[in-house]
């Protein structure tokens, strides 16, 4: 079974916030990539630009120094003082021309630390109400605008991110039937996805599903790898922690469409902090790897590509995670709960 | 008819997780940006930032003739009360909160409204086992009754929401947070009524508003709207505007109509003074909507329970 390299983004290891909290200190490039040499199981380090790219010749010194590799620039295009009413979408030439040239430097700064890739997630395209945007002519500007920037230069592929919402109630590039729409529309070979998987729960997909579709059609580029209980928000919580079997079939699927990419990640360090965040991350994406090299992905797919038989591949799957109970299991003595009364 | 009201927070910097809006501005602003909204009447006032000079505020609230519908007491506070207050693992945290909300309580007889609204959103969790909740509800209990013995003649509304910036919070629900209340047993311990929570955790707003009323726990009602996948805090009518109708005319029939709406509205990149007038105006006419429902006929049609003959005769209306 295949191997694949992970990284963390390095906007999420400074200081986060949500609409009610703020979590962890602000942090300096240099502290953030003390931080993340320790973390297990690390070699990359995805760089935000322009906030932590502002000095290329640092970033590269410490890239060296560090011996992390960089797969991907993440291109910010949200700025709200540019992008208040939408970045490659706007109606504006000025702010569209202004997201473009974004993308153009990432992917420059891309092609000087060795990257191949530039990461965005276009969320200042987006809206709130019906009758606010003139949709077809929105989606001919964003089109258009990412085969642009795609055609800045064929050495550098632009993934981009789909989220169905925040921070506007809907987003145009808002699940991954619409990346492939941009992406036909747009015609460039080097224009592709970055799968964020919690992205893909919240937006309602199945990321193997939505990981096939953009790997038939050569576009799965990059992959962002968390996880959240699936109710629309983005929690960015530990990979596998709510959707386990999705997650075993993700990496399955990964296998089978031989997808050669990254491993980003995306995890909200909260009160755990980044470090301790991207470890149990990584861990977690090995193990269950682990897990569905052992059942093994030829009796997997041949499970699979049988119909009628969900029965025997639960049968099969659980079998290979957990033993079947010979006996009643001896019962714990367990705290019983009086209401009303303090225990 | 109810009176309307702003909650100050929203007249400030408001932000969600990639994006700031608007400045912070000092009350005084507030003020004189909200007494030129036509239409309102009052305030929703912010406990603590809204405290720090109670003799000012008094004077700013006679000098544009503002009333309080209530006070809002802040769960969340920066760097502390991370993990829950109401229902914080640490009986010293929870203690800090009940003498806190005491003090807003206090104010909240001092400013003539008697009460409070309080949204628990820390108190909640991300993944499954994080949280004891035997203990939680346990720990809510304890400030909650703590608080209510107080002053019973101060209501205390739990506003319930299901989500942000906690996964779960805990009192998620209309129907959580009322067996709550009643298992607690304070009579002046209720719920304040968010049409957009009970939207996004996929309530019937009208539907929940009964439930309330006839547990003795309808307090209060703030008003906005979203499209059901999150808590965006929309103009009201945006997205449900039969709902909206629906919710009004159960509240008149509940006689909920001689109180306060608070409105939480998001006005992003919008100017506050047009939000703000577009809410009054979108709420005033989905009440004279309302208000055109002939009683005997909808006693009819509840009777009869025809769809073909129901929505037929909401249109007509329009």
């Amino acid at each position: 079974m295949k191997t694949w390299k992970f990284a963390v983004n390095s906007a999420f290891l400074g200081r986060r916030r949500d609409r009610f909290t703020e979590y962890q200190p602000d942090r300096t490039l240099e502290e953030k990539f003390r931080m993340v040499g320790p973390i297990a199981g690390i070699s990359g380090i995805e760089l935000k630009y322009p906030f932590d790219l502002r000095d290329v010749p640092l970033a590269k010194r410490l890239l060296k120094e560090s011996g992390l590799e960089c797969p991907a620039v993440n291109v910010d295009i949200k700025d709200a003082t540019y992008f208040r009413h939408g970045a490659l979408s706007a109606r504006t030439p000025e702010a569209r021309r202004r997201a473009v040239s974004l993308l153009m430097e990432g992917m420059d700064i891309a092609a000087e630390l060795g990257a191949g890739i530039v990461t965005t997630c276009p969320l200042a395209d987006g809206y709130d109400y019906p009758f606010q945007l003139d949709y077809a002519t929105a989606w001919g500007n964003f089109i258009e605008s990412l085969r642009l920037a795609a055609s800045h230069r064929p050495d550098i592929r632009i993934a981009v991110e789909s989220q169905p919402h925040e921070p506007h109630a809907k987003i145009l590039l808002a699940n991954v039937g619409m990346v492939l729409y941009a992406c036909a529309e747009a015609g460039m070979p080097n224009l592709g996805a970055n799968l964020d998987i919690g992205h893909s729960f919240a937006a309602g997909e199945s990321p193997a599903e939505s990981a096939s579709l953009l790997a038939a059609k050569n576009r799965l580029f990059y992959i962002h790898v968390n996880d959240n209980p699936g109710d629309g928000g983005d929690w960015d919580m530990i990979s596998g922690s709510v959707h386990f079997w999705s997650w075993l079939e993700l990496l399955y699927t990964l296998d089978r469409i031989g997808y050669d990419g990254w491993l980003g990640g995306e995890v909200a360090p909260k009160h755990i902090g980044p470090d301790a965040a991207y470890a149990i991350n990584t861990r977690m994406v090995q193990r269950m790897r682990l897990l569905v090299e052992r059942m093994g992905t030829e009796k997997i797919a041949a499970l699979v590509g049988r119909e009628g038989i969900i029965d025997q591949t639960f049968e099969y799957l659980s079998r290979c995670l957990m033993q079947d109970p010979v006996e009643p299991l001896p019962r714990q003595e367990t705290e019983t709960i009086t209401p009303g009364k303090k225990s | 008819m109810n009176k309307l009201a702003i909650i100050t927070g929203f007249l400030g910097s408001v932000k969600n997780r990639y994006m700031s809006y608007q400045e912070d501005r000092p009350l005084k602003e507030k003020f004189s940006i909200a007494s030129q909204v036509k239409g309102i009447e009052g305030f929703e006032l912010c406990y603590p930032a809204d405290f720090e000079n109670p003799s000012e505020l008094k004077e700013l609230l006679d000098r544009h003739h503002f009333g309080v519908a209530a006070i809002n007491y802040r769960s969340r506070r920066t760097g502390r009360w991370l993990r829950g207050s109401f229902t914080s693992a640490q009986a010293s945290e929870r203690r800090e909160v009940v003498d806190d909300l005491k003090r807003a309580m206090d104010f909240a007889v001092e400013l003539g409204c008697n009460r409070i609204t309080t949204c628990p959103l820390n108190d909640g969790s991300d993944y499954l086992f994080e949280m004891d909740y035997i203990q939680a509800y346990e720990g809510a209990a304890e400030t909650f009754s703590a608080a209510c013995a107080h002053n019973r003649q101060v209501r205390i509304g739990i506003e319930y929401k299901e989500s942000d910036p906690r996964a779960r919070c805990i009192f998620g629900t209309a129907g959580e947070t009322a067996s709550f209340c009643q298992l607690t047993g304070a009579d002046n311990l209720g719920v304040t009524l968010d049409i957009g929570h009970a939207l996004y955790a996929g309530e019937r707003p009208a539907q929940v508003a009964v439930a309330l009323f006839r547990a003795k726990r309808l307090f209060y009602v703030h008003l906005n709207d979203n499209d059901g996948r999150w808590d965006w805090d929309m103009l009201p009518g945006a997205y449900h505007l039969w709902d909206f109708v629906e919710f009004f005319y159960y509240l008149r029939r509940l006689g909920y109509d001689n109180d306060w709406y608070a409105f939480d509205v998001f006005a992003k990149e919008i100017d506050l003074k047009d939000n703000f007038d577009a809410a009054v105006t979108a709420t005033r006419k989905m009440e004279q909507l309302t208000d055109r429902i002939d009683k005997n006929q909808m006693a009819k049609l509840l009777a009869e329970r025809n769809p073909s003959k129901i929505v037929p005769y909401l249109y007509s209306l329009l």
